[in-house]
């Protein structure tokens, strides 16, 4: 039985309460259940997850949240603060000693690697379940848990089906056609796109970060194509008004399109695609209850249970080994499953994007903005 | 005489009176040579709020960010600053913003003009009334859903286009560029314009139009002549507040711009929270600042405050 059915017994103890509680283990026991008596600190009426919109934020909902309110009692709110967004506020809160505007926080591993170095992160180590999981959910470079990866994930080339009714393209060289000029799209910050470029622009990965000019060689030629730069909402908008025919979107992005009738496909080209993580990670200074349940919430999301249900409606491969890919995936070329699958995706280690990202984020900026 | 039993004393009269007593507690008579200070406190404490994190800002921006920690590094240094001057995008994030700042200034003052002067001068209370509630409508939809109307109507698949393709043209690419985001701030900022403009044409006696004319001048002639010079200080106030909110605005170049045309405040808004670098985004903010409050003490000293400055020019 899960650990999350115990209930909490710490009240006054009377004679009357004694005999109460007798009554109360003889009933359970007949009932086949565990009395609890375990002294769990008290349960917060609700807690607050960071989440991203849309199909995430239904995901995590159906996965988690509501499986661990319905055990623990906890109601979970979500927060719809853009990452980047709460970031300040959170290390702001934390530095100043404050309680943090939410109690988990759903992040980039790069993201939340940041704030781990910023020291605004609780240590999760003593999480169960940790050893059984895949190693990409250990984050790397720290001696500790500040964080746990959750599931991985494809940057893919999304295209409409419409401008390639002969089947998906194979190399990213297509984004330079100039059939395509003003019809392509990217993050606006390029995440995602960067190492690609690399490769694309007749680099290679081993020489990321310490030479990427074949990257912003690559990126030079793209801005004379004209991309719209933007966000996950934006690239859906764009798809469904017919604005583009390529991008570099998330894979659950370009999932949840098709699946609501926008006619896009997408590949993994022959140069690859980046591969990164999720994770999840408790910031620091809410009340110790608080903390606790928020690991435990942390704890939850990745058992198998909650990993098969939130990943499958994400529709990206979770980090707790052996679970069912969603059957729209199965074989899928951005859904890898063996090892041999995920020789053809690009990984940056998580300490490079940390120490890099920012310079790569105002270089994409400075060709992009010419 | 009329008879004043307590009875007959009305309602309102009796909650004066408690309330001129509850002042007279909180307030004595010997704090009334005060009660001027009194009623501006609130304003001075908006602006030392405003004062106080400026000096907050600028503090940050005298400090680098620490990658190994991303927090701010302790030492002082001027390198944030020094950085923004070494980087083009910075530049180009200046000079477009400048440019923009002018070019909806210019076009949404010739606009609202003759809108404001239509609505002060119609004889139809009807009219004026249905210019009015068209210049109040916008200010009840934020600038983000306008932006995003923007977008349906100049979209690939918007109804402009849709409209083209009805003749057999296009679908032309409208969005995603500087145009787009310049028409977006026009329409914008023509409400503040008109709102501003009003006042000064209130202030222009129908009769020295009527002298005008009456001394041979066409319409023409009486506007450059009589009425432009006259509405000068609404001129002077439509331009200044039109082109600050154009210089430091965020969503249209963001939701229209398609990521490549952003503003000096897509830039900050960048370096905070995507870059992380509270230092950096500070000494941008700075600059902005700094930029915006330059060039209208430049316009306040060449032209004057207008009707910014709630004072009644002489006449010469």
């Amino acid at each position: 039985m899960s650990d999350y059915r115990k209930t909490k017994l710490i009240v006054p103890v009377t004679r009357r309460r004694v005999l109460q509680g007798a009554a109360a283990a003889g009933a359970l026991g007949l009932a086949g259940l565990r009395p609890a008596w375990a002294q769990e600190p008290e349960k917060p009426k609700e807690m607050i997850v960071r989440v991203w919109g849309g199909v995430w934020e239904e995901a995590i909902t159906e996965g988690v949240s509501k499986p661990f309110t319905e055990m623990t009692g906890i109601a979970i709110r979500n927060d719809l603060t853009e990452d980047n967004e709460l970031q300040p506020k959170l290390w702001a809160a934390v530095d100043g000693g404050q309680t943090p505007p939410v109690h988990i926080n759903w992040d980039t591993s790069t993201n939340a690697a940041k704030s781990a170095l910023h020291g605004a992160a609780v240590d999760l180590g003593d999480l169960k379940g940790l050893d059984v999981l895949l190693p990409a959910a250990k984050p790397a470079g720290f001696d500790g848990w500040p964080m746990v990866n959750a599931y991985t994930y494809a940057y893919v080339l999304a295209y409409s089906d419409a401008a390639f009714p002969d089947g998906a393209p194979d190399s990213w060289q297509v984004l330079l056609d100039p059939k395509y000029k003003g019809r392509i799209a990217l993050y606006d910050d390029g995440i995602g796109f960067h190492p690609v470029a690399q490769v694309a622009g007749g680099g290679k990965v081993e020489d990321i970060p310490d030479n990427m000019q074949p990257a912003w060689d690559f990126i030079a030629k793209l801005k004379e194509q004209a991309p719209l730069l933007g966000e996950d909402p934006d690239f859906t908008n764009w798809f469904q008004q017919g604005q583009i025919d390529l991008a570099c979107t998330i894979l659950s992005n370009a999932r949840e399109a098709k699946m609501n009738g926008i006619k896009v496909s997408w590949t993994v080209p022959k140069e690859g695609c980046k591969l990164d993580t999720d994770a999840l990670w408790v910031p620091k200074n809410p009340a110790e209850n608080e903390v606790y349940w928020a690991k435990k919430y942390v704890e939850y999301a990745i058992t198998a249970e909650a990993q098969q249900k939130w990943t499958a409606k994400l529709g990206l491969p979770p980090v707790y080994p052996g679970l069912t890919p969603p059957a729209d995936l199965v074989g899928d070329i951005a859904y890898p499953t063996k090892p041999e699958d995920f020789d053809r995706f690009i990984r940056v280690p998580t300490n490079v994007l940390v120490e890099h990202e920012k310079e790569w984020f105002e270089k994409f900026n400075e060709i992009m903005q010419g | 005489m009329m008879d004043m039993k307590a009875t007959n004393i009305p309602i309102s009269w009796r909650l004066l009176d408690a309330a001129e007593a509850l002042a007279s507690r909180l307030w004595p008579t010997s704090m009334r040579r005060f009660t001027g200070w009194l009623l501006l406190s609130p304003a001075f404490l908006l602006v030392f709020v405003l004062v106080a994190g400026l000096v907050l800002i600028a503090g940050y921006s005298l400090h680098e960010l620490d990658t190994s920690t991303y927090r701010l590094k302790a030492d002082y240094t001027l390198e944030n600053y020094a950085d923004i001057v070494a980087k083009p995008t910075y530049w180009k994030y200046i000079g477009r913003s400048l440019l923009a700042a002018l070019i909806v200034t210019v076009v949404t003052v010739t606009l609202a003009f003759p809108y404001a002067y239509v609505m002060v001068r119609t004889r139809s209370p009807l009219l004026r009334k249905l210019l009015l509630i068209s210049l109040f409508l916008p200010f009840f939809i934020g600038q983000v859903v306008r932006a995003y109307g923007w977008l349906i109507l100049l979209g690939n698949q918007g109804l402009l286009n849709v409209a083209f393709g009805w003749i057999g043209l296009g679908p032309f690419n409208m969005i995603a560029n500087y145009g787009a985001v310049i028409v977006g701030l026009v329409q914008f900022m023509l409400p503040f314009a008109a709102l501003l403009l009003a006042p000064a044409i209130v202030a222009i006696h129908e009769e020295m139009e009527l002298a005008s004319e009456s001394l041979g001048a066409n319409w023409l002639r009486t506007l450059w002549h009589v009425t432009l010079p006259m509405a000068k200080p609404g001129l002077i106030a439509a331009s200044v507040v039109v082109f600050t909110l154009t210089l430091t605005d965020f969503a249209m170049p963001e939701i229209l711009g398609g990521g490549t045309t952003d503003f000096i405040a897509n830039g900050i808004y960048d370096a905070f929270f995507q870059l992380s670098d509270k230092g950096f985004g500070s000494a941008l903010s700075i600059i902005l600042v700094a930029l915006g409050s330059l060039l209208v003490a430049l316009i306040f000293a060449l032209a004057g405050a207008g009707t910014l400055s709630f004072i009644a020019e002489k006449r010469k």
